[in-house]
């Protein structure tokens, strides 16, 4: 168990920059998401973590210990690949305490640990088997059983569920969790869903080509995005952004709905941003749009909505009686809305 | 003849399969023209010289001459000449894998300068057909003092042998998941254990299938080792075969037992390799 300290973290690939100014600290025992695009330098991060990429610049300290220099080895760190990399010739017994067989230890201190990794994950019945005789899952629970039997300081994961199908998925996602809870070792890991991140995580890092847009617990992202690029990437479905003004006491958003405007709102430039959960319908200075597409889920009803030329996402527990084509009276839940300067993306203040 | 009227039909179907037919056949007249010559040969190393002179060439041998073989031992002076194909054979071919596969993975996966100018020479030492350079390479062993010993023959082998493996060892190495490494770098283990541990088994289809080869093709070498290896004490071998082949004297008999005896090791070799060829043992490694 350690705290792991990222400070101004930069990497090129020869002439290519691809991250800079990277600060994240993570306490002991922390669950800490990194979470972006494709593409926007996760792995690249996590693997300067664990030290198979080098840092070009800034410093990464694992339980304050500098360790840009060492060795993976040397670092105390376990990680498991989105692609398992499993050892295809060796048994699950085998890949699980190859590190420990690596490290010399002795043979029947090796099988007790694997026995306790196995036992934790349910992989006893499959000790003997190799790889290639395992589902999805199991080979999933052997790259983290590898992993547990080493005692690390951090864990890596690097989207370690995105080859699973959907309902694994979210079975897995737990079951990374309890081991958390059972463990309490730090936990760095990557995902690009954002709902992997707000499920699993105590903190997230919001990642975007390659510096970081926000940190912080994950409803903190989703009740106050730093930004429109954290507004519109953390929740689904997407938050609605249209271009607002002020006109005198006033906001107005899309020169239709009126909203009392917040001081802090003086840029001629605005976004208002809104969750589709926040928008009603009915309500106090209503207007009215066309449905274009509903769809229910059973809990909540989707619907796409269009006004002049915008199209707005909403999503409500009630289920109204509309089809696609009819006219709907919608409003924006007063203080559940969010002002961004258009240029910077910054936000403002709620709305 | 009922077995034979189904065989040529897709399983649940009442016709013959025309292409299946056609690819039956093909397949048989290959076959039978790649065995067609064995056949010769095993026929005739089982006759006497009359028998061999009378007969047609694929009559089969009535009074098999079994002497053929012993005789055939004595005069190819077999009992050197084996020796000899053993030992050279047995310490080129897993020296040259081995180096060969060590090489391959520096290559592919130990960071350093100049490993592209270091694969492009090696895929250089591909292209050269050893023929040309018979002349050159006996005076260097020449020059070396290792005309007529076993040195002086390996290591000729071995550098001609090892660029085309290193060859195809590299692009096996390289298709392997980088993950693979990495893991095992996390999980401590160093360049050498990496190799041994998880490059050798995930390639050893390719590494058998090198074997084999290499092992045929050093067993049945001729020319190189015609000029090295003058001394009939040396000798391997197919350069006992010329013993059978003088100006005067032609037992074509003794020539084909001595043909026999000199294949099989080869065959036998073939065989027992065979069953690592099989592909997909990477499967399960990672999800594709
Ligand atoms: N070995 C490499 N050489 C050159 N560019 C790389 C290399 N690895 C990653 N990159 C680049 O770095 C950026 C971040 O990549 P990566 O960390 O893999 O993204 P993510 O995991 O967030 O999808 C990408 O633009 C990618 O093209
Ligand atoms: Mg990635």
């Amino acid at each position: 168990m350690a705290s792991v300290t990222i400070s101004n973290v930069g990497k090129s690939f020869g002439a290519a920059r691809v991250m800079q100014g990277v600060d994240v600290s993570i306490d002991d025992g922390e669950f800490v998401i990194l979470v972006g695009p494709s593409g926007c330098g996760k792995s690249t991060l996590l693997r300067m973590v664990a030290g198979l990429e080098t840092v070009t610049s800034g410093d990464i300290e694992i339980d304050g210990r500098r360790v840009n220099d060492l060795e993976p080895k040397d670092r105390d760190i376990a990680m498991v690949f989105q692609n398992y990399a499993l050892y295809p010739q060796m048994t699950v017994a085998q890949n699980m305490g190859f590190a420990l067989e690596i490290a010399g230890r002795p043979k029947a201190e090796i099988a007790a640990e694997v026995r306790k990794a196995a036992d934790i994950l349910s992989l006893t019945p499959l000790l003997a088997r190799k790889p290639a005789q395992l589902s999805g899952g199991q080979r999933q629970r052997v790259a983290m059983g590898r992993a547990i039997v080493r005692h690390p300081k951090v864990f890596l994961f690097d989207e370690p569920l995105s080859n699973l199908d959907a309902k694994l998925r979210v079975q897995m996602r737990a079951e990374i969790k309890a081991l958390h809870r059972r463990l309490g070792t730090t936990i760095i890991y990557v995902t690009h869903d954002q709902i992997e991140a707000m499920t699993m995580a105590d903190k997230i890092v919001v990642l975007n080509g390659g510096r970081v847009e926000q940190i912080g617990a994950p409803l903190d992202l989703y009740d106050r995005p730093a930004n429109l690029f954290v507004a519109g990437f953390i929740g689904s479905p997407a938050m609605n952004v249209l271009p607002a003004a002020p006109a005198g006491d006033a906001l107005l958003v899309i020169d239709r709905f009126r909203l009392r405007r917040p001081d802090a709102a003086t840029g001629t430039t605005l976004r208002y941003g809104i969750r589709p959960e926040d928008m009603l319908i009915g309500g106090e200075a209503a207007v009215e749009g066309i449905v274009e597409v509903i769809e229910p889920t059973g809990a909540e009803t989707h619907l796409t909505l269009r006004i002049d030329e915008h199209v707005l996402t909403m999503v409500t527990k009630e289920r109204p009686a509309v089809a696609a084509g009819d006219r709907l009276a919608v409003s924006l839940a007063p203080g559940r809305g969010h002002l961004f300067d258009a240029e910077s993306g910054i936000r403002l203040a709620g709305c | 003849m009922s077995l034979f009227s189904q065989a040529f039909r897709p399983v649940g179907s009442t016709r013959a399969d025309p292409v299946l037919v056609a690819l039956w056949v093909a397949l048989i007249l290959v076959a039978v023209i790649w065995i067609a010559p064995f056949v010769f040969i095993v026929f005739t190393s089982l006759k006497t010289n009359t028998a061999v002179m009378g007969e047609t060439a694929f009559a089969l041998p009535t009074d098999p001459a079994f002497s053929n073989y012993a005789k055939a031992w004595a005069r190819g002076n077999f009992s050197v000449t084996a020796f000899n194909g053993v030992l050279i054979t047995f310490v080129k071919v897993p020296l040259g894998v081995f180096l060969s596969a060590m090489a391959a993975y520096a290559l592919a996966r130990v960071p350093m300068r100049g490993r592209r100018v270091l694969f492009l020479l090696c895929v250089f030492g591909t292209m050269i057909p050893f023929q040309v350079m018979l002349a050159p390479i006996f005076k260097q062993v020449n020059a070396f003092g290792l005309i007529n010993s076993y040195p002086g023959i390996v290591l000729p082998y071995l550098a001609f042998g090892v660029p085309y493996q290193v060859f195809i060892l590299y692009g096996f190495f390289s298709a392997v998941p980088k993950e693979l490494s990495e893991a095992a770098r996390i999980d401590g283990a160093s360049h050498f254990t990496i190799f041994r541990r998880i490059f050798l088994p995930v390639s050893l289809p390719a590494l058998s299938a090198l074997f084999v080869l290499d092992f045929v093709a050093t067993w049945n070498e001729f020319a190189m080792a015609l000029v090295i290896l003058q001394d009939p004490q040396k000798w391997t071998l197919p350069l006992g075969l010329m013993a059978f082949q003088s100006q005067f004297q032609r037992d074509y008999g003794q020539l084909n037992a001595a043909i026999v005896m000199t294949v099989l090791p080869a065959a036998i070799v073939y065989l027992m390799f065979q069953r690592y060829f099989v592909a997909g043992l990477t499967t399960g490694a990672v999800k594709e």
